[in-house]
């Protein structure tokens, strides 16, 4: 029998209370070892198909089987092959990272030194060794999350769901969750990655999704998409008088001349597109002095399904609570014993 | 890990946490209690000389009743810790690692426990020293502190479940000053026989009236099984009743939309 694939989901769908439906007959397959981005906006229901196949929501139609194991008939086993950081980093203000991983460690059912040694090993291999005994309440964002993951990691997961690890954290914090995402494809992890920026499912995903309201949109590699949705922009410098010429060589794409000599020809699809365009310019007895290519971007990809522009700033609610409640505990920076 | 195992290390988690927040933790179920029964006994101690007035020292008259007042002013803090911990995301980690709900629910309820109890101590001290005579030695403390617990969790029951509902964890400091009219409406300050009329019979529906009662026979004496059997009987059943509610809030909170 072959090895069942990491993530399968059939038909999903989730409806809330007032006849709100998050999830809309949603599936896809996630292989072993593959970087899987889920692509949407907020609202678009993707947290809601992570809290589902975590176990923390049960579907309201539909099927879903994480590492083999059905999500809701079997969700103890579910539980014990994957980790998860969900949205908001999910810390407890008066623990140090320390304790929080040592929690964790003893909770699946590590013994008291064994959970002692987890909670230093992974510390350490996410750059919280100096911060490992002071509280939470302290923390940076990008610590914060890097604690949440750490947290995840406790019991070597097969399968990690990282939901929006990079939302709210700055540049650098951003940096440094890409690194370890890459990381964790290096070592042979499978990773469910859900984002609202583009370029982030772009630069780590093996796969991705684009989710829009309930529904996938369209699914495959972020070339593919683009090969499939984008649109390349191919700019030529031709001689004055000739963009005529150059519009009936290419007919029907759209063609448009700029001020300064150069037109831009606009081709469904990837750059695989432009040998052939140039070899109509030719036929027509076009000369070209000079050419840009400008290949689609994911956001083309995403405009031309959803039919929006993506957010791109955002300042999640959540930050301002848990402001607050580090004001409200006194937040301390040094070590507590 | 056992259910069993998980409560302890849960626990722990909220004592070790009190120990860093100690004040309100650790210092606030006391301070309320200890001035209530140092002013009272220092001001009103004339109210012994009412005819009828079953002891001279009032102090002994009140140290009981502020023991089981305790429990009242020590419960609370857990339930908004619970809510914290569903707000930030906490709790949905903990169920990810097969945290039962049950562990997560009494863990807390026993770190209330954990913040009454000294507290009760502590105003038995603060009783002894102003001339307390606790006639019916340690079987009838070590009793006492079985009901303090018992009355513990069914009065801080109302609080998880004002939590729980509202999910938020304000809402159950509204209910902190629930324990003055409950004071008042019942033989806390005087003996039924002294109340008016209309305030005996709302104290004969005031299930701490039946705390008080149980806690003056349980110390101060004499003892008899029916004040104590009734107060058994109204705790257990307040905690039957509110940790049920509290649990079915719980399950609605984490499982719900």
């Amino acid at each position: 029998m072959p090895e069942p694939a990491a993530i399968e989901v059939q038909e999903l769908t989730r409806d809330f209370r007032g006849g709100v439906r998050a999830l809309d007959g949603v599936s896809f397959t996630v292989e072993r070892g593959e970087i899987f981005g889920y692509l949407g906006r907020n609202g678009a229901g993707k947290s809601t198909t992570v809290r589902i196949l975590t176990t923390l929501l049960r579907p309201t139609s539909g099927s879903a089987t994480v590492g083999g194991h059905d999500v809701v008939a079997d969700a103890a086993a579910v539980r014990r092959v994957f980790g998860a950081a969900l949205q908001e980093a999910a810390l407890d203000e008066l623990m140090t990272g320390r304790e929080h991983l040592a929690m964790a460690g003893r909770l699946v059912g590590l013994g008291k030194s064994g959970a002692a040694e987890r909670a230093a090993e992974l510390l350490e291999s996410f750059g919280l060794k100096a911060a490992g005994d002071r509280i939470a309440a302290g923390y940076s964002g990008g610590m914060r999350r890097r604690l949440d993951v750490a947290m995840a990691m406790v019991r070597r997961p097969e399968v990690l769901f990282l939901d929006e690890p990079t939302t709210g954290l700055d540049p650098q914090g951003r940096r440094a969750v890409w690194e370890l995402v890459r990381d964790l494809r290096d070592s042979g992890s499978t990773v469910f990655l859900t984002t609202q920026y583009l370029a982030e499912a772009d630069a780590l995903s093996s796969r991705v999704a684009v989710v829009h309201e309930g529904r996938i949109a369209a699914i495959g590699t972020a070339q593919d998409l683009k090969d499939r949705l984008g649109t390349t922009a191919i700019r030529v410098l031709v001689a004055a008088g000739v963009t005529d010429r150059v519009a009936a060589a290419v007919d029907p794409n759209p063609v448009t001349a700029t001020a300064d000599g150069w037109v831009e020809i606009g081709v469904p699809g990837g750059e695989s597109a432009v040998p052939g365009v140039m070899a109509r310019l030719a036929g027509a007895g076009v000369a070209i002095e000079r050419l840009q290519v400008e290949p689609p971007s994911l956001e083309d990809v995403f405009v031309s399904l959803t039919g929006t522009e993506i957010e791109t700033a955002d300042v999640p609610a959540r930050d301002v609570n848990v402001t607050a409640v580090r004001r409200s505990v006194g937040a301390k920076t040094g070590p507590v014993q | 890990m056992s259910p069993l195992g998980q409560v302890r290390l849960l626990l722990f988690r909220s004592l070790r946490e009190g120990v860093r927040n100690p004040v309100l933790a650790y210092a606030l179920p006391v301070i309320i209690p200890v001035a209530v029964l140092v002013l009272v006994a220092k001001t009103l101690y004339r109210v012994t000389d009412l005819p009828g007035f079953p002891t001279g020292n009032y102090a002994e008259w009140m140290t009981p009743a502020i023991i089981m007042l305790t429990a009242m002013t020590g419960v609370g803090y857990a339930a908004t810790s619970l809510v914290i911990d569903i707000q930030s995301g906490f709790l949905d980690r903990l169920r990810l690692l097969d945290v039962r709900p049950s562990a997560l629910l009494w863990s807390r309820v026993l770190f209330d426990v954990a913040r009454v109890v000294p507290a009760g101590f502590v105003l038995l001290a603060v009783g002894l020293l102003l001339g307390t005579d606790v006639r019916e030695g340690p079987l009838g403390i070590l009793l006492l502190f079985a009901l303090l617990i018992l009355w513990a969790v069914a009065y801080g029951g109302l609080y998880f479940v004002v939590a729980l509902t509202t999910r938020n964890p304000q809402a159950p400091l509204a209910l902190a000053p629930l324990f003055l009219p409950l004071q008042f409406l019942s033989t806390q300050f005087v003996p039924s026989s002294l109340l008016p009329g209309w305030v005996r019979t709302v104290s004969a529906w005031n299930p701490f009236t039946y705390m008080v009662d149980a806690a003056r026979a349980l110390t101060t004496g004499p003892l008899t099984l029916g004040p104590v059997a009734k107060a058994v009987a109204v705790a257990v059943g307040m905690m039957l009743v509110t940790q049920t509610a509290s649990r079915r809030a719980y399950l609605k909170a984490v499982e719900g939309d």
